[in-house]
C-alpha cells in the first residue's frame, strides 16, 4: 500500500480517492484504513507529538512501537497539522479543498476552536463529505460521553451476552467477557467508511454532506438478533443464549469449535463420532430432542473429543459436511497456507526497520487485486519530503 | 446544509439482485437497502430463506414475524434448479447494478450464474460473493458458521478469560463480515463508475475475523506469541467490567491516564495514597491488586448512578447493558439508531434503524418490513422484466417461478 501514489495504483477501487483522517481513537483510524487498503489516498492530520495511537498497546518488545498502529496506518501518510495554532488551521482549510473525504473524531466540543465544525466545513466544501465517528456519535443526549471499547461493546448490548458456551460453564460467577481488540471500533469504523463512500457516491446529485456515525449504534447494529428477539418476547442472557449442544471443545493438543444445525449435519456428526451406541437413540434423530438433551450429548462429544487430536477431527468432520474448525492461533493464521494462498498478509517495514507482516484488508477484488504491503508513516513524513 | 426533503437516500436508484441467504450475506444488503439501494431477495419456496423456517436453536418454532435482515427487501420466487429460472435471474441481474450472493464456492456458477455468465448478461456489473473462506484457497470449501469464522480467523483464540477456553463470537461475527461486504460492494461501485468495468468482491468472513485481530497479527510476525487479556488491557488500567451494588449490573470502566485515575478516585469519593497506582506503568504491574481495590469501592454502588457521575469526571465508564437499556433509552432513540416498526400484521415493537444520520436527507433507515414470499413479482417480473399476466401464470405453473 505504500504504492498509493504509483501507476498501478490507478487500479485499486478506490484511485484518485482523497481522505484526511484527523483520529485518536481506532474506529477513525480504522475507517481510514480500510479506504487506503482499496487504494484511497489517506492523509494523517496529526498533533504536534503525533497521534497518541502511535503509542497504544499492544507494542512490540525490542522497539517499542505500536503494533495496532502498524496495523491501523500502513498505507496512509502523516502530515503533522496543529489545529490549535492558525498556521494547522489553514494548512486544514487548504488540505480540505482537495479531499474528497474528511474521518474525523474530534470530540463535539472541540470542534469548533479546531475549526472542525461540521456547518462551517460544509458551507465552504460543498463537495465534501464530512464523516464523524464518535463513541456516542455527535448528537443526541449522551454525545459528549466519552467510551473505550470496553464500555462501547457493552453500551451497544453484545458485552453483556458474553461469554457463552464452554467459557460461561467453566466461569458462571465472572463478570461478562468482552470480545478480544477493538471489535465494537472496528464495525464503528467498517460503518464510518461504509457511510463515507455511500455519500461520496451521491455527491455528483446532491454535493457533499455530513454524516454522523457512532460506534455505540455500529455494535448495537452488528447485535441486532438480540433486539429482535426482544421483540419476540425473550431477553436474551449470556447464560441462555449459549447452542444446546455443540460449542467450545477441548481435543487432544487444543480447541475445536463444531456446530450442526442441520439434519444431515447431525448424522454426519454421528458418522464422525464412529456411531456409538448412545446416538442410536432413534429419539435424537428429532432436533428438538437434541436440544432437549443438549447437555448429555456434549458430555458425550467432549469425552470423544478428549482422545482425538484437533487436526484429525478437523479433517474427518469437514470431509463429511460437519462444520467443525480448530482455534488457532495468530501464529497458525499467520502460517495458514489458505491465507498464504489467497495473499492475505502483506510484508511491512516499521519505523524502526524491523520487518513485519500485516493483514492487507478483509476483502478482496479478484478483478484488480489490492496491493499488500507497505511502510508505517514516519510522523510528518510529507512536510519533510516537501522540504527536502 | 439544510435537510432537503427531496434529496434522496445516497444509494437511492442503485439495484440489488440478492441472492444470500442466512445472516452475514443479508445483513450486507440490508444496510444497502438502509442507504437507499432497491434490494430484490430472490428465494424459492423449496429454498426459503432461513427467517421463514422455525429456529429450534433459538426456541424459534414458528417462521419470524420479523427478520431484521430481510427488512427493506422486494421479494421474488423462482427456482434456480430451472434453466428458465436462471434466465430469468441473469435478465433481472442485468437490471441490476449489484449482484450478491453467500453460497459455497462453486454453487453460482454450478447453477449457470457465476461471475463470466453473469457478466455475459450485465457487461460492468459488481458481484459481491460472501463466503467462510473465500472464493479460493485450499480451504475455500468449507462449511462454516460464525463461531467458526472466529476460530479459523484467531478472533476466538485471542477471546476468552485468560486462564479458560477460547470464546465464541457469535451474531456480530455475521454481521461484522456484512457490515465489511457493504463497505467493499460500495467501493467496488465507484470503480466500476470511472472505469465501466466489472468487479468481483470475494468476501471470506474469516478474514473479517483476522481483520479484528489485526494487531495480535502484527505482533505473531515479528515471533512474538501475543497474550489473551480477557477484560484487561495491556494499556490501561484499571480497565474491566465490575460488579455494583444489584447483582448481575456490572460498571465497565477504562481508564486512559494518570489524570483520569485521579478523577476516578475523586468520582467515587474515595482517597487513594498507594503509591503501587500512582502511575499507569505501576498500575499495570499492580493490576490484580488495583482490580480487588475497585471491586471493592464499587460494591456498595449504583452502577447507573456511578457511570453518569465518572462520565462528568472526565473517566469512560459505562453500565453493561441489556437489550432492555436499549429498548428505552432516549439517546440511540433520538438517533434513530432504534426504531419503533410496525405493519398490519406486525404489532409495533423495535428494531435497528438507520447506521448513521446524514445532513442531506431523512431518507435512510427501514422503509418496510420482512417481506412475504414472492409479495413483489408485479413489480419485479411484471414491469421490470415485462413479463404478463399469462407469462407468469405458464411459469408458475411449470414451478419456474414457485
Amino acid at each position: 500500500m505504500q504504492s498509493n501514489a504509483s501507476a498501478s495504483a490507478a487500479a485499486l477501487p478506490l484511485s484518485g480517492c482523497r481522505v484526511l483522517e484527523r483520529s485518536r481513537t481506532v474506529a477513525a483510524a480504522y475507517a481510514g484504513r480500510l479506504l487506503a487498503a482499496m487504494g484511497a489516498e489517506v492523509v494523517m492530520l496529526e498533533p504536534v507529538g503525533g497521534s497518541p495511537l502511535r503509542r497504544a498497546a499492544p507494542l512490540l518488545q525490542d522497539s517499542g512501537e505500536s503494533a495496532l498502529f502498524a496495523y491501523l496506518s500502513v498505507g496512509k501518510r502523516s502530515l503533522v497539522c496543529d489545529l490549535e495554532s492558525r498556521a494547522g488551521r489553514l494548512m486544514l482549510a487548504r488540505e480540505l479543498a482537495s479531499a474528497d473525504i474528511l474521518i474525523d473524531d474530534t470530540p463535539v466540543r472541540s470542534r469548533p476552536a479546531h475549526g472542525l465544525d461540521p456547518a462551517t466545513i460544509g458551507a465552504r466544501f460543498t463537495e465534501l463529505v464530512h464523516v464523524s465517528v464518535l463513541p456516542f456519535g455527535a448528537t443526541g443526549p449522551k454525545a459528549d460521553w466519552d467510551g473505550e471499547e470496553v464500555n462501547l461493546l457493552h453500551a451497544g448490548g453484545e458485552g453483556f451476552l458474553l461469554p457463552n458456551g464452554l467459557s460461561i460453564e467453566l466461569f458462571p460467577d465472572r463478570a461478562p467477557l468482552k470480545v478480544y481488540g477493538h471489535f465494537g471500533s472496528y464495525q464503528g469504523g467498517a460503518t464510518a467508511a461504509f457511510c463515507a463512500l455511500s455519500a461520496w457516491w451521491a455527491v455528483t446529485e446532491g454535493g457533499g454532506q455530513y454524516v454522523d456515525v457512532s460506534v455505540q449504534d455500529a455494535v448495537l447494529a452488528v447485535g441486532a438478533f438480540a433486539l429482535q428477539r426482544l421483540g419476540d418476547g425473550s431477553l436474551e442472557h449470556r447464560t441462555t443464549r449459549s447452542f444446546r449442544y455443540g460449542g467450545v471443545f477441548e481435543a487432544q493438543d487444543g480447541f475445536v469449535e463444531l456446530l450442526t444445525l442441520e439434519d444431515r449435519q447431525w448424522s454426519a456428526l454421528v458418522e464422525v463420532l464412529g456411531q456409538p451406541a448412545w446416538a442410536a437413540d432413534e429419539a435424537l434423530l428429532d432436533p428438538l430432542e437434541r436440544s432437549r438433551r443438549g447437555k448429555e450429548i456434549n458430555g458425550h462429544i467432549r469425552e470423544w473429543m478428549a482422545r482425538h487430536s484437533v487436526d484429525d477431527i478437523v479433517r474427518r468432520a469437514q470431509e463429511l459436511g460437519v462444520p467443525a474448525a480448530k482455534y488457532r492461533t495468530p501464529a497458525e493464521v499467520m502460517a495458514g497456507d489458505h491465507e498464504r494462498e489467497r495473499g492475505l498478509f502483506g510484508d511491512i517495514v516499521l519505523e524502526s526497520g524491523t520487518p513485519a507482516s500485516v493483514l492487507v484488508a478483509p476483502f478482496q477484488f479478484r478483478c484488480t487485486p489490492l496491493h499488500g504491503g507497505g511502510r508505517v508513516p514516519p510522523l510528518d513524513e510529507m512536510a519533510r519530503e516537501s522540504s527536502e | 446544509m439544510s435537510r432537503d426533503p427531496r434529496a434522496k437516500a445516497p444509494l437511492g436508484g442503485v439495484r440489488i439482485a440478492d441472492f444470500t441467504i442466512h445472516a452475514a450475506g443479508p445483513f450486507c444488503t440490508h444496510l444497502l437497502s438502509q442507504l437507499g439501494a432497491e434490494c430484490i431477495k430472490i428465494e424459492s419456496r423449496t429454498r426459503p430463506d432461513a427467517f421463514r423456517k422455525p429456529h429450534a436453536v433459538y426456541g424459534r418454532m414458528s417462521a419470524a414475524t420479523f427478520d431484521q435482515v430481510s427488512a427493506n427487501k422486494l421479494s421474488v420466487r423462482l427456482n434456480l434448479k430451472q434453466p428458465e429460472a436462471v434466465a430469468l435471474a441473469k435478465r433481472l441481474v442485468a437490471l441490476s447494478d449489484v449482484a450478491a450472493e453467500s453460497f459455497r464456492p462453486g454453487v453460482m456458477k454450478r447453477l449457470g450464474l457465476g461471475f463470466d455468465a453473469l457478466c455475459d448478461a450485465k457487461p460492468d456489473l459488481v458481484l459481491l460473493s460472501l463466503s467462510s473462506c473465500g472464493q479460493s484457497g485450499p480451504d475455500s470449501h468449507f462449511a462454516g458458521y460464525a463461531p467458526l469464522f472466529g476460530a479459523w480467523g484467531g478472533l476466538g483464540w485471542m477471546s476468552g478469560y485468560s486462564d479458560g477456553p477460547p470464546m465464541e463470537v457469535r451474531h456480530a461475527m455475521d454481521h461484522a463480515a456484512g457490515v465489511h461486504a457493504a463497505l467493499a460492494t460500495v467501493a467496488a461501485l465507484h470503480q466500476r463508475r470511472r472505469t465501466g468495468r466489472p468487479q468481483h468482491v470475494d468476501l471470506a468472513a474469516r478474514e473479517v475475523a483476522s481483520a479484528m485481530i489485526g494487531d495480535a497479527l502484527v505482533l505473531a510476525s515479528t515471533g512474538v506469541a501475543p497474550v489473551r487479556p480477557g477484560n484487561g488491557d495491556l494499556g490501561m488500567a484499571p480497565h474491566g467490567v465490575y460488579a455494583t451494588a444489584r447483582p448481575d449490573r456490572w460498571l465497565t470502566i477504562a481508564v486512559r491516564s494518570d489524570a483520569e485515575w485521579e478523577a476516578l478516585v475523586r468520582g467515587l469519593e474515595q482517597v487513594d495514597t498507594d503509591l503501587r497506582f500512582a502511575t499507569m506503568p505501576l498500575r499495570l504491574r499492580h493490576r490484580e491488586e488495583l482490580d480487588r481495590l475497585l471491586t471493592q469501592w464499587l460494591a456498595p454502588l449504583d452502577a447507573d448512578e456511578t457511570a453518569a457521575r465518572l462520565q462528568q469526571a472526565g473517566v469512560c465508564a459505562h453500565v453493561s447493558w441489556t437489550m432492555e437499556d436499549i429498548a428505552s433509552d432516549p439517546h440511540l432513540r433520538e438517533r434513530g439508531a432504534v426504531t419503533e416498526v410496525s405493519a398490519p400484521d406486525i404489532p409495533r415493537r423495535l428494531a435497528v434503524g438507520a447506521p448513521a444520520r446524514f445532513s442531506r436527507t431523512d431518507d435512510v433507515g427501514i422503509r418496510r418490513l420482512t417481506p412475504t414470499l414472492g409479495q413483489d413479482e408485479d413489480y419485479v417480473f411484471g414491469e421490470l422484466l415485462g413479463l404478463s399476466a399469462a407469462q407468469r401464470a405458464d411459469l408458475e405453473a411449470r414451478e419456474v417461478i414457485l
